[in-house]
């Protein structure tokens, strides 16, 4: 039993491990890596790009991806400001309407990976640019205002934590939950596993399909908001990265680009790892070129690990 | 020196679980057609790749033109003149006939160009030797089977292959296709060719084969010469016992209801106008040849494909737009052919496996029941004697029988009223049929209506207790097994006759 468990988690396992060598080195490396202060800021930058990956974690579970959540980011994030402009009565309306909305774009890239067979990579390639080209219609330069009280997401504090991690920890442990125990999460994995086969077992896996992709935008959704929280205004260019950063921790944490196999818990780790790994790179005062070629071998190298194990 | 080309000797192999041959001796004699055959799981196609060099013997030796010799890959043996033709081809299909022909090996001007002139002319010169009329030019998936069949024929040729193994291939042609592929044959024959020929098809090997081989449970039950014996000789030889000892007694049920009832079902391009009925407590057999339109009856019939028009009534209850959901909510089960593709979830456990079709009956709210999960899986398991270290192994960590025992015990466990099963022991060994018989025998005893399609006509025969014959899309007759024999089912599977 021990060990059987042990293979079953092996992958996530590994990420952890990979993780704790990194704090260990890095705090070895740097006195001010362990400071409160740097402490407190690695956790509220990790969580936009924490939001951003938990959803994509669902897409490419199933065998899919979602190349359109930075475009989804960059909209979610002007909407808000820009909608708002300030006024305290406006925020909650504003932020079910642009929830509304991107919920509404994964559901159309759901439905047209559906009803066209086209690979999800291209559907949701195609959606980036047309919520973009909406998006810089809408304003081309950073645009609105947020009232005061809107800072709490981003930079409030609930007893001595930072707000915005608590808020992460409940997402994603509602999204662990819903994968682990729902039937919803067990069909996403056969989705992914082999479609056929979950097809002909009586899953509906258009309506899976359609369900990931408004979690990911949801997630992506959030994501902006919370950047919109943060700069106290909206970026049209702001999620720009999140296009390929969102796939990097998925991977690292070791869920499979073929679908079927990995999780939440990974993808948690692959953050983690991602982050603390420039922030180690800033506080060591390697070059922003550098940080791009360490990432590239770490991406590298972790997934070729996994793909090893599994033979 | 012996004129034997190749002799194969004392070979043994084994895979995980099953001993796939065990010291095997097998001759082969320049410019003759020998046939090896066996059932399925026999070890005709092991056998094979090793002479093929795709695996390596355990033990013995491999004697190629007198001198003793180890293929390292199939590269390797095709450079000594061996070439095998699976049931798969390996065709780019949107590539020409020619550039098949010579892929990888393309004729070349100065520069790495590849000289076209050649490669056409080359190519004809090969098709013409054999006297195949194929368009060189035409892409590969413009093609039907059997021309496609042609073109590796060819491919093996122009590699100066001297041995020839085919691969079952009278499984994918039929009727005058399979009259061209014979003749084919006997013109490699007359260039020279030694041809290695595998089949279960009995009837096939008395037409063109000198010899042939016949395994057992990967031993080697004997080589005969086939002016020598006939055709109940070769399957005592096969089976090891007479037919009728393999399948179970039916017993005669007093009362049946009607399960399934379906009129002037029509459905894709193939499906006209199916009109049957099944019963309670019966096994109605289906056959037919490749093509027939029998996989594509039970997926329509199973909802996984639409039906374009007719009726299917479920227990009298007319069934209005199907899915494989509604199907398995009503107690119709699926298994389809072919189960390492799309039987079962690789990635996922035993348990996910097992369960999968049966989540709505274990969640509360959305939650699934773990703990009835489990104990669900662990009486399954049980039950059908899978062997698994755990229910949480991963499926693909399971040896390929107890996958098929995996994908039985999750369809038996939605208790189905009818159950299709598609082929249900192919690829499954000669011990685990019967016990797959002994289980269809079994569940019809407790009332379910069971879809057999197969293209065994000996389980056909043996296991129905009606058969309905396909040909081209339409029910060609309906036979009852006591009277049925495997001449009749081949006239009506091959649309000369029909009985309606």
């Amino acid at each position: 039993m021990r060990r059987s468990l042990l293979k079953r988690y092996s992958t996530t396992f590994v990420v952890y491990v990979i993780l704790a060598v990194l704090v260990l080195s890095t705090s070895l490396l740097s006195d001010v890596f362990l400071s409160w202060r740097n402490f407190d800021n690695l956790l509220r930058q990790v969580v936009p790009l924490g939001f951003v990956t938990l959803g994509q974690t669902f897409t490419i579970l199933t065998a899919g991806i979602d190349l359109s959540v930075g475009s989804v980011t960059s909209m979610a994030s002007c909407l808000t400001t820009g909608i708002i402009m300030g006024r305290e009565p406006l925020v909650l309306p504003v932020l079910v309407f642009v929830i509304f909305l991107a919920l509404f774009i994964g559901f159309l890239n759901g439905l047209i990976i559906n009803k066209t067979g086209v690979h999800p990579l291209i559907v949701t390639l195609g959606m980036m640019s047309l919520v973009q080209g909406g998006i810089l219609l809408y304003t081309k330069a950073p645009v609105g205002s947020v009232p005061p009280s809107f800072d709490f997401l981003a930079w409030g504090n609930v007893w001595k934590a930072p707000f915005p991690i608590l808020l992460y920890a409940a997402v994603a442990a509602v999204a662990i939950i819903f994968l682990r125990l729902t039937i919803f999460g067990r069909y996403v994995y056969a989705t992914g596993g082999n479609e056929e086969v979950a097809r002909l077992s009586g899953i509906k896996t258009g309506k899976i399909k359609i369900f990931v992709y408004m979690i990911s935008s949801f997630t992506a959704a959030l994501t902006g908001i919370f950047l919109a929280s943060r700069m106290g205004m909206g970026d049209p260019l702001v999620g720009e990265r999140y296009m390929l950063d969102s796939i990097i921790p998925v991977l690292i944490g070791g869920t499979r680009l073929t679908g079927g196999k990995g999780g939440i818990g990974g993808t948690i780790a692959g953050v983690f790892i991602f982050s603390i790994l420039s922030n180690a790179l800033n506080l060591l005062g390697v070059s922003a070129y550098w940080q791009w070629i360490v990432e590239g071998l770490v991406v590298i190298v972790s997934v070729s690990l996994y793909f090893r194990q599994k033979s | 020196m012996s004129k034997n080309i190749v002799e194969m000797q004392q070979i043994s192999k084994a895979f995980p679980g099953v001993q796939a041959l065990d010291m095997v001796d097998f001759t082969c004699t320049a410019g003759e057609v020998h046939a090896v055959v066996g059932e399925n799981g026999a070890g005709k196609s092991t056998l094979m790749k090793i002479l093929s060099g795709a695996y390596k013997p355990d033990s013995g030796s491999i004697i190629y033109r007198g001198e003793k010799i180890s293929f390292t890959s199939p590269r390797d043996a095709q450079r000594h003149g061996i070439a095998i033709i699976y049931q798969e081809f390996n065709l780019l299909p949107d590539l020409t006939v020619a550039e098949n022909i010579f892929l990888g090996r393309e004729p070349q001007k100065k520069m790495g160009f590849i000289d076209n002139a050649q490669l056409y002319e080359r190519s004809e010169g090969l098709l013409k030797g054999l006297g195949m009329s194929l368009d060189l030019y035409a892409l590969v998936a413009e093609l039907g089977v059997a021309k496609q069949q042609m073109v590796e024929i060819a491919k093996a040729l122009s590699q100066n292959a001297d041995v020839i193994m085919m691969d079952e291939p009278s499984a994918v042609v039929s009727g005058k296709e399979l009259e061209s592929l014979f003749s084919i044959i006997r013109s490699l024959k007359e260039n020279g060719k030694t041809v290695i020929y595998i089949s279960h098809r009995i009837d096939e090997i008395f037409h063109i084969a000198e010899r042939a081989t016949v395994l057992k449970d990967g031993k080697l039950v004997g080589t005969v010469n086939t002016s020598d014996v006939d055709k109940a000789e070769i399957i005592r030889m096969m089976v090891g016992r007479n037919l009728s000892e393999t399948f179970p007694p039916r017993r005669r049920k007093a009362e049946r209801r009607e399960v399934l009832s379906v009129e002037n079902l029509c459905s894709g391009t193939l499906l006209r106008n199916i009109t049957f009925k099944i019963s309670s407590g019966e096994i109605l057999g289906i056959a037919g040849l490749v093509g027939a339109g029998r996989t594509e009856l039970a997926r329509a019939l199973f909802g996984a494909d639409p039906v374009d028009s007719g009726e299917v009534y479920l227990r009298g209850e007319k069934l209005k737009k199907g899915s494989p959901k509604v199907s398995i909510a009503r107690g119709v089960g699926f298994i389809t052919e072919d189960r390492a593709k799309d039987g079962i979830v690789h990635s996922l456990s035993v348990r996910k496996n097992l369960t999968m079709a049966i989540l709505d009956r274990i969640k509360r709210l959305f939650f699934i029941r773990e703990r009835k999960e489990k104990d669900l899986s662990n009486d399954l398991v049980n039950q059908f004697n899978i062997i698994a270290p755990s229910i949480e192994q991963e499926v693909r960590y399971l040896s390929g029988g107890n996958q098929q025992k995996v994908i039985l015990a999750k369809w038996i466990g939605i208790e189905p009223s009818l159950l299709i099963m598609d082929e249900p022991t192919r690829g499954i060994d000669v011990g685990a049929k019967s016990e797959v018989y002994m289980l269809m025998r079994q569940l019809a005893d407790q009332g379910t209506a069971i879809i057999m399609i197969s293209s065994e006509l000996p389980e056909i025969i043996g296991m129905s207790d009606r058969i309905l014959v396909m040909h081209d899309g339409r029910i060609t007759g309906e036979l009852a097994p006591e009277k049925a024999t495997e001449e009749q089912i081949l006239m009506l599977a091959t649309g000369q006759k029909e009985i309606l």
